[in-house]
């Protein structure tokens, strides 16, 4: 077959799908260094490109270049410094500013635990200590009533602890406020809370020594406090 | 201006071949966007699921990436050749599916020694033009004859089965179409003289 009877089968070849016998005969010309068929095929080449060059279609996804770029062994440098550096760093960052947010939580959880334990334990030492001393009076109350509270009272000339039990769940807004009642009348001595088991340890210091007269009584007030009780005494303990 | 245009970007691309040969991963972010649309549509069409698109389109890119140092950088037409490879990829997926018999020399097809004197010609970025233009001039037949050999690498054998029509038809109809296309494309590249 010459050159031009070829010419037609040269965009087939291009695309390796010329069947035989002109396969062959196209090759038998490229192999002698046919000048004619080498053009007509560097031709038929540009045609092929210009045919898929042609479709149309949608875009490819923005993801596709990182991926591709990523499987050919790593970002370009640019694209590194400016997209996974700002990442990196807003991470970085949002990573140290949660640490620190985290650590001064916790930090100012364990101050005010720790300054809640000592300031238990200081009073839990005032209050053995007073029971210890020598000239501490103690006086039961509640003992052969019919309902609780129950407990005792510890009377020092620099202080007065209480420590009751079955004391009852004040109401929602109520807290318990201990009384110093001296010639019959009332002096506030301080509010406490009782635990969930209705256990309370109150400890007192008055400005002036109390007399072996006084009483101690325990209302349920307001949880702000009272300058007089406004309630029936839930404990009466007699010096 | 235009021509200016076209010859400073065909210059380009024989320079990313030189970058790509040195293993620049910015020539192939360069490359990509350059014809990665390109690329990605043509396997599209021809496979006709996104997913497997953008599979074949990294394919074709990381096969060019890796046999760039192949390629005479001076004056081989990178997108002749990446478009080669993308159509390639796309009839070895459809081959792999059972679409396609295996009757082509799919690597005699895209080796980069073939594109290699093609030229960075700036008519080739305005081929594509040409060609679309010189389709819509075919009959109906002569088109799906063209576009079942491009895009489904179909023999004129099947050609013929797939139309219902006798193979010394469909000959006919291509060497038709083939002339008819070769005397649209631009005179300089009609006489082989792009180099």
């Amino acid at each position: 077959m010459n050159c031009d009877e070829l010419r037609p089968d040269y965009l087939l070849y291009a695309l390796g799908t010329l069947e035989e016998p002109e396969r062959s005969e196209v090759r038998a010309h490229l192999a002698r260094g046919c000048e004619n068929c080498t053009a007509g095929l560097k031709e038929a080449r540009l045609m092929a490109y210009g045919l898929g060059a042609e479709v149309g279609g949608p875009e490819p996804p923005r993801r596709l270049k990182l991926r591709i770029l990523a499987a050919a062994g790593g970002l370009p440098e640019e694209r590194w410094s400016w997209f996974t550096a700002l990442v990196t760093l807003a991470v970085s960052a949002a990573v140290v500013l949660g640490l620190v947010i985290n650590y001064e939580r916790r930090e100012a959880r364990l101050r005010s635990e720790i300054a809640h334990n000592v300031s238990e334990v200081g009073a839990l030492r005032e209050a053995l200590a007073l029971i210890q001393a020598p000239d501490t009076r103690e006086v039961t109350f509640g003992t052969g009533q019919p309902t609780p509270p129950r407990g005792r009272v510890f009377v020092h000339p620099t202080g007065v602890l209480l420590v009751a039990s079955h004391l009852p769940a004040p109401a929602e807004g109520k807290t318990y406020e201990m009384w110093i009642i001296h010639g019959g009348k009332p002096a506030p001595a301080g509010l406490f809370r009782s635990d969930q088991q209705g256990n309370a340890i109150h400890l007192y210091h008055p400005p002036a020594a109390v007399a072996p007269s006084d009483v101690v009584a325990v209302t349920l007030e307001n949880a702000a406090g009272v300058d007089a009780p406004t309630s029936t005494p839930v404990i009466i303990a007699p010096f | 201006m235009l021509p200016l245009i076209l010859a400073v970007l065909a210059k380009g691309d024989g320079d990313l071949l030189a970058r790509l040969q040195r293993r620049d991963a910015q020539a192939l972010s360069e490359l990509y966007d350059r014809y990665g649309g390109m690329v990605y549509r043509l396997i599209l069409r021809m496979v006709r699921d996104t997913g497997t698109a953008e599979d074949l389109t990294q394919e074709t890119f990381l096969r060019v990436w890796n046999r760039a140092a192949g390629f005479d950088s001076d004056r081989g037409a990178v997108g002749p050749w990446l478009l080669a490879v993308a159509r390639n990829r796309a009839i070895d997926y459809l081959r792999s599916r059972g679409v396609r018999a295996e009757i082509m020399e799919l690597n005699e097809t895209e080796n980069p020694a073939l594109f290699a004197t093609m030229g960075g010609d700036p008519l080739h970025f305005d081929l594509a033009r040409h060609v679309k233009r010189a389709l819509e001039l075919l009959t109906a037949q002569q088109r799906e004859a063209i576009e079942l050999a491009y895009f489904e690498g179909m023999s004129q054998t099947e050609i013929a089965a797939r139309m219902g029509q006798p193979l010394g038809t469909v000959k006919t109809w291509m060497r038709r179409a083939l002339e008819q296309m070769r005397e649209a494309l631009p005179s300089a590249l009609a006489r082989g003289e792009a180099r």
